[in-house]
């Protein structure tokens, strides 16, 4: 099935039906390897839909507090996302159309760069499978399954947990993989401490992961915060840094749907998902509470019951 | 002149005696400018660095001054930094930066002595690039790969060895003193070829876009351009030529220091007035107030272009926000 | 190289709760060294970044006079962090002062001319600099009429009364106050300034204008109907600024820098230049 063809159809009947006033998809991007998020109109516009493996971006971001009628072209972790942003009331499902998209996840181009030593790829062609990678001396084919995203490798949602409309069959769920998480636990405070160091010291304070993140929409972050001035503006501190990734992980406890989405976004490279997913895997541990999963569930932090762990209370 | 690539680490320690040297070195998995330890080779094999050459000059994060107030009253320590510095293996993109920035930190009536002080200091060894990435465009923005605008001295790779050439006074007096031989022939031959026949994206064009712009503050254009922009600071903070901070004191009681850090005009909090009114109160305005401070604006105060196709906001942008699609687009407007 | 980021030490000799809802304080600083009182030659209109130290900087308007020697005076909302700071300062403290900053009032261009000032709430800090400069034994000759139309909210709201007082028993200057809304025991007039404008209906030569974005937006057209031109009418941008000195990049409006270039710009500037302040 072409699920390009299939975007394409869907989204242009909906804008010429007038069900919707704006489809928020992909579009092919500038560059080999990446695609672009795209805002539909007209049904004209929709013939530049597509569906690659490089439709990295989390789209819920687009379509939060908005007053038309809208469409989205969501993966799983889209609409994990869209699900956690109608229980937080910043999305009205009744203006909201999600078409579901399963994905078997989305390609890193960070890891295709450093496979091809970072020099420049000049064309990409997805066989399926595969994507064979040309520049300009040298020509490189890697199976798309080993150059996934950290974040959606150990994905298990891949298919929508809601969706008005499924394009593309169903991808079964894998099992719970928290792997780099165990492995990150089992290093001793201070070896995670250096970790944490080496990693906040690229950091550029650009915000590129907060503003990439579905969740992080408070109208005035704490880092912002002039009066008071919780935390220094300075990227040459790195505890600053660790501090507002930090605070950042803890508001978002119970509430990220570990889309990676943030590390995505960050142009320094920085190991960003393995804080949200230490954060993530201690709330299933803890409260058996999943963000996004389900319309019904309990936000996990705004809940209470006699039975909860409190055990890392001092 | 000439040198082997065998011989550069050589030269470079014979530099660090007078001078501290700072050249891109792999950091972290990537590319940055930094001081060379003792001994340390630098990687001049390099397309672009992550973060810009600007950072040299104009770090990140700088303490301005540090204060003091007791009994005995205020005391002010200045940290203006003089130290003689050479910069070596800059790319023409970033060397021109500077020039641009220059602009900027020395206007009509103040000059900003942190900036100045270090750029009178600065020797700057500009490397040709004989690959530019796909996304550099500096061919199309009064720059190039072989632009020399701003190097004192430059070098041009041509395999085996770099061809130097002293291009300022200042770097005609250093290159003297260091006795390097004299290039042969054919490795001139050999840089001239290089440097007449490496050209990056030259397709963006430019040519009468400050006017247009200056017409199009209320062009439905804008409604769009911004509409997948996630408003973070990746595209201004990694480029070369934007230059805009924020100043802030860091401080315990009294005592602290007066700090400057880089800051961006895609952030809401950057034009907000004390009132809350904002000015630019979205990424409509935002993403305006980029395009025509660099287009338009600059054009307008130092009859400049402040961009030189480093390409850096087009590889790191996290939603591909292309700015020669931008500057396609506008050229496509009726 | 002078350093334009270093602030000149200054001994504040005054903090007085300006207004009765004590939201704005006027600060009287005395220069520490005598040669920094020679050097910080400045002209009504301009501004300067006052330091707490410990705090941070923040810009404000001059609202001394040149004509007022050996002192500076800021009239200063309680808004941001510095600000607040400022306003629980002891007389004596230490505090450092920048500047001065920006263009000002074109008074050498304004000479033989008469002159309405319109002002609204505490946006008249650099007006009363301007007015004392005019009402100065050495310069109120240079200046044709000069008439002053100040409103606030309220009584209480309005700054400097007792110079209010004085000025009003002047025959040099025609001064109009006004309020919102009538209070018990208020003699001068009740209305909006755009309102108070048309009935005062100004003749002069040029107008200065500065308060509020809504009050500047229905004071304009009433100022073009008495007939002043774009050219002479002129108007006190106020955009968030840092550096001052044109650099960081925050404060402009089309290719203009607010602080450099301005704060002091002509209707007839202002109208070629994008509306983004």
């Amino acid at each position: 099935m072409n699920v390009t063809k299939n975007i394409k159809e869907t989204a242009k009947k909906l804008l010429a039906d007038k069900k919707v006033d704006l489809v928020v998809g992909f579009a092919q991007g500038s560059l080999p390897l990446r695609s672009t998020p795209y805002f539909a109109r007209t049904p004209e516009e929709a013939e530049n839909l597509i569906w690659s493996a490089t439709c990295e971006n989390n789209l819920a971001n687009f379509v939060r507090k908005r007053p038309e009628k809208v469409a989205v072209i969501a993966k799983g972790c889209d609409v994990r996302a869209i699900v956690g942003l109608i229980k937080e009331g910043q999305i009205n499902k009744d203006n909201l159309t999600i078409i579901g998209v399963p994905c078997v996840g989305m390609v890193d181009r960070k890891q295709i760069c450093e496979l091809v030593g970072c020099k420049d790829i000049l064309e990409v062609t997805d066989t399926g499978t595969e994507l064979v990678l040309k520049g300009k001396d040298f020509e490189k084919t890697v199976a798309k399954a080993d150059i996934l995203f950290g974040s959606c490798k150990t994905c298990q949602y891949n298919t929508p947990v809601l969706f008005d409309e499924l394009i593309g069959e169903a991808v079964p769920a894998r099992e719970a993989d928290y792997a780099d998480i165990e492995a990150f636990e089992a290093m001793s405070a201070e070896e995670r401490n250096a970790f944490i160091a080496k990693e906040m010291e690229k950091c550029i304070r650009c915000y590129a992961c907060r503003q990439a993140c579905p969740m992080c929409y408070c109208t005035e972050c704490f880092v912002d915060c002039g009066a008071p001035a919780w935390i220094g503006k300075s990227a040459a501190s790195v505890d600053d840094n660790a501090l507002f990734q930090a605070v950042r992980v803890f508001h978002l406890a119970g509430r990220c749907v570990d889309c990676g989405a943030c590390e995505r976004a960050c142009p320094m490279g920085i190991k960003l998902s393995l804080l949200n997913r230490k954060m993530v895997k201690d709330v299933k541990e803890l409260f058996g509470a999943e963000a996004g999963v389900s319309l019904e569930d309990p936000p996990a932090l705004n809940t209470f019951q006699f039975q909860d762990k409190e055990d890392f209370l001092l | 002149m000439i040198i082997n690539k065998s011989e550069v680490a050589n030269l470079l320690s014979k530099l660090a005696c007078e001078y501290r040297v700072i050249a891109p070195v792999g950091k972290n998995g990537l590319v940055e400018f930094a001081v060379l330890k003792n001994g340390e080779e630098p990687r001049l094999d390099y397309i672009n660095t992550k973060k810009p050459g600007k950072e040299i000059l104009f770090p990140q994060s700088e303490e301005l001054f540090n204060y003091t107030v007791d009994a005995e009253g205020v005391r002010m320590q200045d940290n203006v930094d003089p130290q003689a510095t050479v910069v070596f293996g800059m790319r023409p993109c970033d060397v021109k930066s500077l020039v641009l920035l220059d602009n900027v930190f020395k206007n009509d009536q103040y000059e900003d002595v942190y900036y100045l002080t270090r750029r009178n200091n600065t020797l700057i060894v500009g490397l040709g690039c004989n690959e530019p990435a796909a996304t550099c465009f500096c061919s199309s923005i009064a720059c190039g790969p072989f632009s020399k605008e701003g190097s004192d001295i430059f070098l041009t790779d041509i395999g085996e060895a770099y061809v130097v050439e002293g291009i300022s006074e200042k770097g005609k007096e250093l290159l003297a003193k260091l006795g390097l031989a004299e290039a042969s022939e054919a490795a001139k031959a050999a840089a001239a070829k290089r440097q007449q026949e490496v050209k990056a994206d030259a397709t963006v064009n430019i040519e009468g876009l400050s006017a247009k712009l200056g017409g199009m503050f209320e062009h439905p254009f804008w409604d769009r351009l911004h509409e997948k922009c996630l408003g973070c600071g990746a595209c201004t903070y990694l480029c070369p030529t934007c230059h805009c901070f924020d100043i802030a004191d860091e401080a315990t009681d009294c005592n602290g220091c007066r700090v400057r850090n880089w800051d961006a005009c895609m952030f809401p909090l950057f034009t907000m007035h004390g009132s809350g009114h904002n000015p630019r109160p979205g990424g409509k305005a935002r993403w305006r107030q980029r395009l025509l401070h660099k287009f338009n604006y600059f054009v307008d105060r130092y009859n400049a272009t402040a961009c030189v196709g480093c390409g850096r906001c087009i590889k790191n942008c996290p939603v591909n926000l292309d700015i020669r699609q931008a500057l396609a687009d506008v050229r496509a407007l009726d | 190289m002078r350093n334009p980021y270093l602030p000149l030490p200054m001994k504040l000799v005054k903090n007085f709760t300006e207004t009765s809802d004590k939201l704005i304080h006027t600060f009287t600083f005395e220069y520490l060294n005598e040669q920094d009182a020679e050097s910080f030659q400045y002209q009504p209109g301009q501004f300067a970044e006052v330091m707490v130290y410990g705090k941070g900087e923040a810009p404000f308007g001059i609202a001394s006079s040149p004509t007022e020697k050996g002192i500076l005076k800021f009239s200063v909302a309680k808004v941001g962090v510095v600000s607040t700071a400022l306003h629980m300062l002891e007389e004596g403290t230490i505090v450092g002062v920048r500047g001065p900053l920006g263009n000002s009032y074109p008074l050498e261009q304004l000479k033989g001319k008469s002159l309405t000032i319109i002002g609204g709430g505490f946006a008249f800090t650099t007006l009363r600099s301007t007015i004392q400069y005019i009402l100065d034994p050495a310069h109120r000759g240079d200046y044709g009429d000069l008439t002053v139309i100040y409103g606030a909210r309220n009584p209480g709201l309005l700054l400097y009364k007792d110079e209010l007082a004085q000025w009003d028993a002047r025959s040099d200057i025609n001064l109009i106050t006004t309020i919102d809304r009538e209070v018990e025991g208020w003699t001068g007039r009740v209305g909006f300034i755009p309102t108070v404008t048309k009935e005062v209906a100004p003749k002069t030569d040029y107008a200065i204008i500065c308060g509020p974005p809504v009050m500047i937006k229905f004071t304009l057209p009433v100022l073009v109907e008495c007939g002043f031109t774009p050219d002479r009418i002129i108007m006190s941008l106020e955009n968030r600024m840092k550096c001052g000195i044109g650099m960081c990049g925050r404060c402009n409006v089309g290719s203009k820098y607010v602080c450099k270039d301005g704060p002091v710009f002509t209707k007839e500037q202002l109208d070629q230049l994008p509306n983004e302040y």
